[in-house]
């Protein structure tokens, strides 16, 4: 099962879990104070009860005699009745007497200056803490080293360092439990703005973009900036939107108008030639009309992002040509040499793409060159990368303008005539096929040559 | 430690007057009262004082097949150490090597109601219990009373063997410390207590007392009329044979009365540890005990029971008098070999005080 994520959760996993961590570590720590303290007021006994041996080792028939006071083996069973075990070993190591084979020092150096040892050990598989007081018997002549050892079980230890920590662990429970209620109103409190931007938006009339101005804390305060952003993005599309609706009215306006005009001029003559002459303009007027208005919604299409175009293995070669053939006879009316340049290689050149949008490319673009005065237009295809240019010998466009040239309504010159949206058009197919779009001159640095370059097909 | 074990096997071999031939009882199981269970106690304790509680155990769980053995100390403690496994119930006298057996983790602890109710005094751990209070006694023929006056503690026992240690000479009998346990724990237990025991210990070697090994010999010597006073019997066994010869008095000093107390366990490696933990609790529950006070001589201990035969009846006859052997670590020290070896010198050289002097 996964929760959901949620910053709530984040924030108390990541405080709770060290602060666990450390209360464990605190209990740790209690636990082994209070078993120190425990142990070091037990060693006492277990110092005592080796003193009061020590002082009855004596010597007697020339070896080491030991009258064992029952004391010292009482002092050692508290309350706990531990068990209890003591050896007296002399300066070889053999057992004098005992009840048990106690291990003793484990460092051997019986030399040292510390005569008292404390150690934990296992007897018989019973945990066992052993007082090991090493003395010497002073004779007349002789001195002799020996060892006494006492051992009891953990009992009475054990009952003493529950005790200690029953203690301690009231107080850790209590810090643990102010510590975990302040954390939850920590978390909460600082997780309170994050509620106050989510009213501010949801509460909001949608249809303003106006920037959010509620104060925050500075985390959020970039969240609120960066959506501020995307705000004043948007009212700038949304400002474009509306200069390209204007313009587009305005655009169709004008022709409309003048159709108007002529037809209301010619219904006054009675001469049918000039009813004919004014049917001609009207026919020239409406068909330049027309073409504008399927401009105009083929760009709003491109411009549309959600517009994605179902693409389609085409030949590159084959569109050229086709435009080419289109356009022939008009341009040899105008005296206009239409020329076509192909790679030397027979191979389709095969892309992915929409064919009528890249024709509508090519129209656009040898209309443009026709109108703005070219002599000479060549349509070329490169297979590698997949290339399509239209090079003219125009009046080309300065290098700064040239990416003005691309939003709708822009012309170089204001007297042609044309609506402006040519190559705007031609820039939404290049986006529309993941192509790159450059303006450019031709070789010897005259006319306009425009180059879409298509992404090489992944086979 | 060879030297231990060496004069364990004496002191234990001397340790009671049981019977050195293997005793057993033996309960088949009865197996129309349901899926039969098996229970062996290995004990010293005569069977005559064992019987009552083995049949009331038995009739309370007539499915378990009950077998007793009754050993010396010495084979019981043997026997033990060679297979530590074979017992379920361990119940001796010898405290201190019961003390010891238990110290050393061989005692499985009990935790049945009548376990964790038992007096702190009566138990050690919740591993080893007494179950019995039986008083150190002296035995005097009738015959002493009337030519030196009553005899009431160890005051007046001192008083007469010095002033008529001539006339008793080699009437009184005592257990010998070297060879008896019973004798040394005796001995070492009286010697804590007042230095003033020495003086009674050279006043029995000054009446050339007999030390024998067992309070059976003692027992027999006082019926035959080979001796006057006996020194330091076994009470739970003095009790019958003085009940059945008048010609005996029991006394039970009035100055100080050491008690010993017989413990028993449930052994780790018990094979039926689970039966034996029943019998271990009927042995301290008020019906067990409640037997033990009627129909033995071995002294109830349970808190509830103050008739006669009971611990609480001989404390409120005593009062501060008893001087039960302390159950605790100081046992431990009664077995230290150098300890045994010290005190016996000494008690030796106390007991020919006097004779050495004399030609």
């Amino acid at each position: 099962m996964t929760l959901p994520d949620s910053l709530y959760r984040r924030l108390l996993v990541w405080l709770l879990l060290p602060l666990l961590a450390l209360g464990g570590l605190m209990l740790l720590l209690a636990w082994s104070e209070a078993r120190r303290t425990a142990d070091r007021a037990f060693d006492r006994l277990l110092e005592a009860a080796t003193l009061a041996i020590a002082e009855q080792v004596q010597r007697q028939d020339n070896k080491l005699w030991l009258d064992l006071p029952p004391a010292a083996l009482k002092m050692l069973a508290t309350d706990a009745e531990e068990r209890v075990f003591y050896s007296l070993v002399d300066q070889d190591g053999s057992l004098v007497t005992g009840n048990a084979e106690l291990p003793g020092d484990p460092r051997g150096d019986t030399e040292s200056d510390d005569i008292h040892l404390f150690n934990d050990i296992e007897w018989r598989g019973l945990p066992l803490r052993q007082g090991v007081r090493r003395s010497r018997l002073e004779d007349w002549r002789q001195r002799e080293h020996f060892e006494v050892r006492v051992a009891h079980t953990r009992e009475g230890r054990d009952a003493l360092t529950r005790e200690l920590l029953r203690g301690n662990l009231a107080y850790i429970l209590a810090m643990a439990a102010v510590a975990i209620t302040v954390l939850l109103l920590a978390i909460r409190a600082a997780l309170a703005p994050l509620t106050r931007l989510r009213r501010a938006i949801r509460t909001r009339d949608p249809r303003t973009l106006e920037p959010l101005t509620l104060p925050l804390p500075r985390e959020l305060a970039e969240l609120r900036e960066t959506l501020n952003d995307l705000l004043a993005r948007m009212r700038r599309v949304h400002a474009n939107q509306e200069r390209f609706i204007g313009d587009a009215s305005h655009q169709l306006r004008t022709p409309l108008a003048g159709l108007s005009a002529r037809a209301e001029l010619a219904l006054r003559q009675e001469d049918p030639a000039r009813w004919r002459e004014a049917l001609f303009a009207m026919q020239t007027t409406s068909a330049r009309t027309a073409r504008l208005a399927m401009q105009l919604l083929s760009l709003t299409r491109l411009n549309n992002p959600e517009y994605h175009p179902d693409l389609a293995p085409l030949d590159l070669n084959v569109i050229a040509r086709q435009a080419v053939r289109d356009h022939w006879s008009q341009c040899q009316r105008s005296d206009i040499d239409l020329g076509l340049e192909e790679p030397p290689d027979p191979d389709p050149l095969i892309i992915s793409g929409v064919d009528w949008q890249l024709t509508e490319a090519l129209n656009n673009l040898i209309d443009n060159a026709r109108r703005y005065g070219a002599r000479c237009i060549t349509v070329r295809t490169r297979a590698t990368p997949p290339t399509l240019e239209v090079e003219d010998d125009g009046p080309g466009i300065p290098a700064e303008l040239r990416r003005g040239m691309l939003r709708p309504f822009h012309r170089g010159n204001e007297a042609l005539e044309g609506s402006g949206l040519g190559l705007a058009i031609v820039e939404g197919i290049a986006r529309s096929h993941h192509a790159t779009l450059t303006l450019d001159t031709d070789q010897d640095g005259r006319g306009l040559c425009v180059r879409l370059v298509f992404p090489e097909e992944a086979q | 430690m060879s030297t231990l074990c060496h004069w364990l096997s004496l002191m234990l071999g001397l340790w009671s007057l049981a019977s050195l031939a293997d005793e057993s009882l033996h309960y088949p199981a009865d197996p129309s009262a349901g899926p039969p269970h098996t229970l062996v106690i290995n004990a010293a304790l005569d069977l005559p004082q064992a019987e009552p509680v083995l049949q009331a155990f038995h009739r309370l769980h007539p499915e378990v097949e009950l077998t007793y053995h009754n050993f010396t100390t010495l084979d019981l403690h043997q026997h033990f150490l060679d297979a530590p496994d074979a017992a379920d119930v361990m119940i001796s006298s010898a405290m201190p090597w019961q003390y010891q057996l238990a110290n050393d983790g061989h005692a499985r602890e009990q935790l049945s109601a009548n376990a964790l109710d038992w007096p702190a005094w009566a138990r050690w751990r919740h591993e080893l219990f007494a179950f019995t209070f039986e008083p150190i006694v002296m035995v005097v023929r009738r015959e002493l009373d009337e030519r030196y006056g009553a005899l009431q503690g160890h005051a007046d026992l001192l008083a007469l063997l010095e002033r008529h240690s001539r006339e008793l000479s080699g009437r009184v009998v005592t257990y010998d410390p070297a060879r008896s346990g019973a004798g040394y724990t005796y001995a070492i237990e009286e010697s804590r207590l007042s230095p003033r025991y020495w003086e009674l210990v050279a006043a029995l070697g000054q009446t050339r007392a007999k030390l024998v090994d067992t309070t059976g010999e003692m027992l027999d010597g006082l019926v035959e009329g080979r001796y006057l006073v006996g020194y330091n019997l076994l009470g739970s066994y003095a009790r019958e044979v003085v009940a059945a010869n008048p010609e005996l008095r029991l006394v039970v000093p009035d100055d100080y009365t050491l008690v010993i107390r017989r413990l028993a366990f449930v052994p780790q490696h018990a094979p039926h540890p689970e039966t034996a933990g029943r019998f271990l609790d009927f042995l301290i529950s008020e019906t067990g005990q409640r037997i033990l006070a009627e129909q033995t001589a071995l002294g109830a201990i349970h808190p509830v029971l103050n008739g006669p035969g009971t611990a609480e009846a001989l404390r409120q006859e005593l009062g501060d008098a008893l001087r039960p052997i302390d159950l605790g670590p100081g046992l431990l020290a009664t077995l230290d070999d150098l300890k045994r070896q010290t005190l016996l010198m000494r008690w030796k050289r106390e007991f020919s005080r006097y004779n050495a002097l004399m030609p």
